[in-house]
């Protein structure tokens, strides 16, 4: 797997669709390519957030700390973005992620992502793009929710 | 120093000045038959006066000697010579000629080269008497003395007084002599024209020096000028960070700027002068010849003087001008000397220095304890108000004291009185019936250690730093070659050095309790642990080197452990996180470079980009058939960078973290790509190097480019046979190659443990392979000779490498180590935060049971855990005894084996 791959990679993430390939390139190459093995965290709850992470290969899955004892909530796949909502609010780590079979990802380093956002603004409204259409999606949900 | 420079000079040398003078004397003789040997050779061998007469041989190496006329005339024959023919006196008379000839060469070589070890010495003596003197600095005078201008003071501005002493007295007296014996003859010749001679030399020697006098002040200005800018740019250098703060670059430029031009000017005023004095001195000199021409013609026309007698006159006055000129050139020299000693001394000026620093060994040496009384103690702050007025106290050391700040200067003046910092009070401290003030600097230095705000650390290692206050003396002498032993004191003493050498032994183990270099390392550890300070030292020790030669049992027990971690991480089941460096196979988790060297660089030229530079390397390449594979790499990383870095800003954060090119070398690199594009294939040659410098810090797992297949990857390795070969070959250690069986000395401990890479692929691989390298020093044992490596550590600069914090810690451990009677805290606990120094406080008096702490707090809040409390309060001073102490929180020991977890690369 090289940079090019990876590259084909983030652009299957929605909220990198819109980025130019160039800044694309730029975002993998400043990148590391981590492997997770099974059951390895890519962080815990409450932990500082400190990268985001794409999934290449694999599957995580998503754990959520109660007084029960953590409880999956979601499953990743290929192309997910997980922990970019941390880096950009600054806040610790909502959920734990962890690695449900041996997994390759792509970590981003909070750092440089901050400063490629500030670097490219095409990036940054990309980003606030998606950021929207979520916000929309919830509001929806919250319509159908106490409509229902 | 004495205020002028000849008393200087004649003092310190008086012995030699007069040798080199009698030696100069001696040659003079042989100087003047050397003269006129030629002249005899052709008269009388080559046209063959001496045999005019039909004799056919003539006498040889007759040596007689004619008194002169006024003495009665006639001669005196010594010796009557050997008679030889005329082919026999031409080579007779020759070989005398060459027998002088190697006698001045010889005379010659001598005085010079005594001049210049006369020179050398007082040089010596000059400079060791002025840095003994900056010793002596009186706190007052060190607010307005520069560093950066002392130190050009002694390093440049004596060097020329340095030259001149070899000519201080010699030069005067020989050429001196030189001219007063031409002006004699002159004399002799014709009074008259001797009295016009004698007149324009009296004219020369009155004006030239006093049109001189403008020029000695210039040259005052300008070394002053000089020194002050010396001075600016040292301050410039020193507070750089807030020039550029500030953005001040255009003025500090035009500050420089006009200093230059300031400089400039003086000098061009200089140049004016002295070569209108010079021309001035050289038309007088002219004149002479222009009166004895004129005059003295007219008198032999008149018939009052003889033609011969004038011709002889002025044949001797072209004897004269040349030593007068240099007689000339002598006294400038001097007075400009004279100038810069002057300069030189008022920089020094006595009201400036303290006492002279007394002997070393004081006779009463006890420790500092019983009753601590100060009586009357009075200081005058900067403005004249009273920040002490008449204090007074009195307790019984040792005891843990509290000076509670009352945010005032009074608690930290009232500490540096009692460390001996400050002796401008007025009253007295007492310990025991001994005047603090009298207490000789020995005693201080050994039984007060002070740890202020500001931790002053000198360049070199952290143990240096922190033995520097066992170093008062030395304890014995260390084994030296005896001639060059000798040899050094004698030149020592001749100039006023010491004889003390720095190879000797000079650190005090016993005062530490230790035995040898091993127990005091030891000493020193455990304090630096106590400080909370061993992590660092661990970690400093990884990043350090050892020298297998110089502890060949560790270099040992490394590479076992090295063997040992590779199991452990095999069977952990850890061995991706590591890839170990393996003579047969690729790296891919290290450079390019790195695999083809398969070895650390140890010479710049092979370290980096210079790599692709060095010839040998290249040829390396050449041979194994991998120059244009590497260069086409170089195409596609440039290539690769030009299109994701395209945008970004030049000096953006990014490309110094992440680009194989520079921002400022992206323009070349895209040049060179588009006369690619359009077919231009044919490189030029610093193109091909340039682009080979790039692949050479391509790391496959890191950048993912793609680069590499497995055939290069095979290629590259067998080509790092080629290339030990030929660096092996020509002798170039410029590389010292890995060898699994070895330590590999110019590699940082942490990679002779690991013999690897750790795997950029691997999440967390950093953490547990750092958690593994702690269990596996743990075992072997090691972490006592990792941080004995760790004290190897360069401080840098004013301890630039180290932080805020680490500085504080090595202050303090280095006032601890030596263990002194009085320790004097006064803000050296300010880089901690507040629960690192309440640690610090209980570890300090928990230390300090037996032995007195003072220290300087900002609030009463930990005061009660002093034995006495001391308050400043509008000028006095109020002692209370601590109703009950409160009971002291054992010192907190730092957990070894959490101790060593930390990031490891």
């Amino acid at each position: 797997m090289t940079l090019e791959t990876e590259v084909q990679s983030l652009r299957q993430v929605p909220m990198f669709r819109d980025v130019d390939p160039a800044r694309l390139k730029l975002l993998a190459f400043t990148s590391e390519r981590v492997q997770f093995s099974d059951g390895q965290r890519f962080f815990s709850q409450g932990d500082p957030s400190d990268a985001a992470y794409v999934i290449l290969d694999g599957r995580a899955s998503v754990l959520l700390n109660t007084p029960g004892g953590d409880i999956q909530v979601a499953e990743l796949g290929s192309n997910a973005l997980v922990g970019e909502m941390g880096i950009l609010s600054d806040t610790p780590r909502s959920a734990t992620i962890m690695a449900s079979e041996p997994t390759t990802a792509l970590r981003i380093d909070k750092r440089v992502f901050l400063e490629l956002l500030a670097q490219f603004p095409q990036m940054s409204l990309a980003i606030m793009r998606e950021l929207a259409k979520r916000l929309e999606r919830t509001n929806a949900q919250l319509v159908a929710q106490s409509s229902s | 120093m004495e205020k002028s420079l000849f008393r200087y000079i004649w003092t310190h040398s008086k012995r030699d000045q007069l040798i080199v003078c009698a030696v100069v004397l001696a040659s003079l003789p042989f100087y003047f038959m050397s003269l006129d040997l030629p002249r005899q050779i052709v008269n009388q061998a080559i046209q063959g006066e001496a045999f005019r007469d039909g004799n056919a041989t003539a006498p040889f190496l007759n040596l007689d000697f004619a008194w002169p006329d006024w003495l009665g005339g006639g001669s005196f024959e010594i010796f009557e010579g050997f008679q030889v023919g005329r082919v026999g006196l031409l080579f007779g008379l020759s070989s005398v000629f060459l027998l002088f000839v190697v006698i001045n060469g010889g005379f010659k070589y001598w005085i010079n080269v005594s001049k210049g070890i006369l020179g050398e010495r007082m040089l010596r003596r000059m400079r060791f008497d002025l840095f003994s003197m900056v010793l002596r600095f009186t706190p007052e005078a060190l607010r307005t003395v520069k560093s950066s201008e002392t130190a050009t003071i002694i390093k440049d501005e004596v060097e020329p007084i340095g030259g001149f002493i070899g000519d201080a007295f010699i030069t005067p007296i020989f050429l001196g002599m030189q001219a007063i014996t031409a002006l004699a003859f002159i004399m002799l010749q014709n009074i008259w024209l001797g009295m016009i001679a004698l007149a324009v030399i009296a004219v020369q020697f009155t004006i030239i020096p006093r049109l001189r006098r403008e020029l000695l002040r210039l040259g005052k200005q300008r070394q002053l000028a000089s020194r002050q800018l010396a001075g600016r740019i040292a301050e410039v250098l020193d507070g750089i960070e807030v020039v550029h703060v500030h953005n001040a670059h255009s003025w500090e430029r035009a500050e420089i700027g006009q200093r230059l031009f300031t400089l400039f000017t003086i000098r061009l005023k200089i140049y004016n002068r002295k070569f209108f004095v010079k021309s001035l001195n050289n038309f007088l000199a002219q004149l002479t010849p222009f009166f004895f021409y004129a005059i003295g013609g007219y008198f032999a026309l008149r018939g009052t003087l003889d033609i011969g007698q004038l011709v002889a006159v002025i044949g001797a006055y072209r004897e004269l001008p040349p030593p007068l000129k240099e007689l000339i050139d002598w006294d400038q020299q001097r007075l400009d000397v004279q100038v810069k000693y002057d300069q030189v001394t008022q920089h020094f000026a006595e009201e400036r220095l303290g006492p002279l620093l007394e002997a070393r060994d004081a006779e009463e040496d006890q420790p500092l304890t019983g009753s601590l009384v100060g009586e009357d103690i009075r200081v005058a702050g900067p403005h004249g108000d009273m920040i002490i007025e008449g204090g007074g106290f009195q307790f019984e050391l040792p005891a843990s004291v509290a000076l509670i700040s009352n945010g005032g200067a009074a608690a930290s003046i009232m500490a540096r009185i009692l460390a001996r910092r400050m002796q401008e009070f007025s009253g007295q401290v007492r310990i025991n019936e001994r005047d603090l003030i009298q207490l000789p600097a020995s005693v201080v230095g050994r039984r007060i250690a002070y740890a202020g705000v500001d931790p002053i650390l000198f360049p070199g290692s952290i143990r240096e730093n922190l033995i520097y206050g066992l170093r008062s003396k030395p304890i014995s002498r260390s084994a030296e070659d005896k001639r060059e032993m000798d040899r050094r004191i004698a030149e020592a003493i001749r100039t006023g050095n010491p004889i003390e050498s720095i190879a000797d032994q000079w650190i005090d183990y016993e005062r530490v309790g230790a035995e040898n270099e091993g127990e005091l390392d030891r000493i020193l550890l455990d304090l630096l642990n106590r400080v909370g300070m061993g992590d660092t030292i661990y970690l400093f020790g990884l990043a350090g080197r050892i020298d297998p030669e110089r502890h060949p049992a560790l270099a040992e027990r490394l590479v076992e452990a090295r063997q040992r971690l590779r199991e452990t991480f095999q069977s952990n089941g850890m061995s991706d996180l590591v890839e170990p460096f393996d003579p047969g196979r690729y790296n891919t988790q290290a450079t390019i470079a790195e695999n083809l060297l398969f070895g650390v660089p140890v010479s710049d030229e092979f370290r980096g980009r210079n790599l692709a530079e060095n010839a040998q390397f290249r040829s390396a390449m050449d041979r194994a058939g991998l120059t244009d594979d590497l260069v086409r790499m170089g195409l596609q990383i440039a290539e690769t960078m030009a299109e994701i870095f395209e945008g970004l800003p030049p000096g953006h954060s990014l490309f110094e973290q992440f680009s194989f090119i520079g921002a400022d070398e992206l323009t070349e690199f895209g040049a060179m790509l588009r006369r690619q594009a359009r077919g231009d294939t044919n490189l030029k040659r610093e193109d091909r190097t340039r682009l080979l410098s790039l692949p050479l810090a391509y790391i496959e797992a890191r950048h993912r480019l793609g680069l590499l297949d497995d055939r290069m990857m095979s290629r590259i390795v067998e080509a790092r046979g080629l290339v030990r070969e030929i660096l092996e070959k020509t002798d170039a250690a410029g590389v010292e190659f890995y060898d699994p069986d070895r330590v590999c000395a110019a590699a940082p401990l942490r990679d002779n443990l690991l013999f690897g890479r750790i795997s950029y692929q691997v999440a967390n691989s950093r953490v547990r392979v750092a958690e593994a390298i702690a269990t596996i020093v743990r075992e072997f044992d090691l972490l006592e000779d990792v941080e004995r490596i760790g004290l190897d550590h360069q401080v840098g600069t004013a301890g630039r490498l180290l932080s805020a914090q680490e500085r504080a810690s090595v202050n303090l451990v280095r006032c601890l180590v030596k263990r002194p009677d009085i320790l004097v805290i006064d803000g050296a606990l300010a880089p901690f935060d507040e629960a690192r120094s309440q640690q610090m406080l209980q570890l300090l008096l928990g230390l300090f049971e037996q032995q007195s702490l003072f220290m300087v707090l900002p609030n009463d809040r930990q005061a009660n855990d002093f034995d006495v409390q001391m308050r400043f309060r509008d000028g006095q001073i109020i002692t209370q005894k601590t109703a009950e102490p409160a009971p002291r929180a054992s010192s907190p020991e730092p957990e070894a084996a959490q101790r060593i977890a930390g990031e490891v690369a």
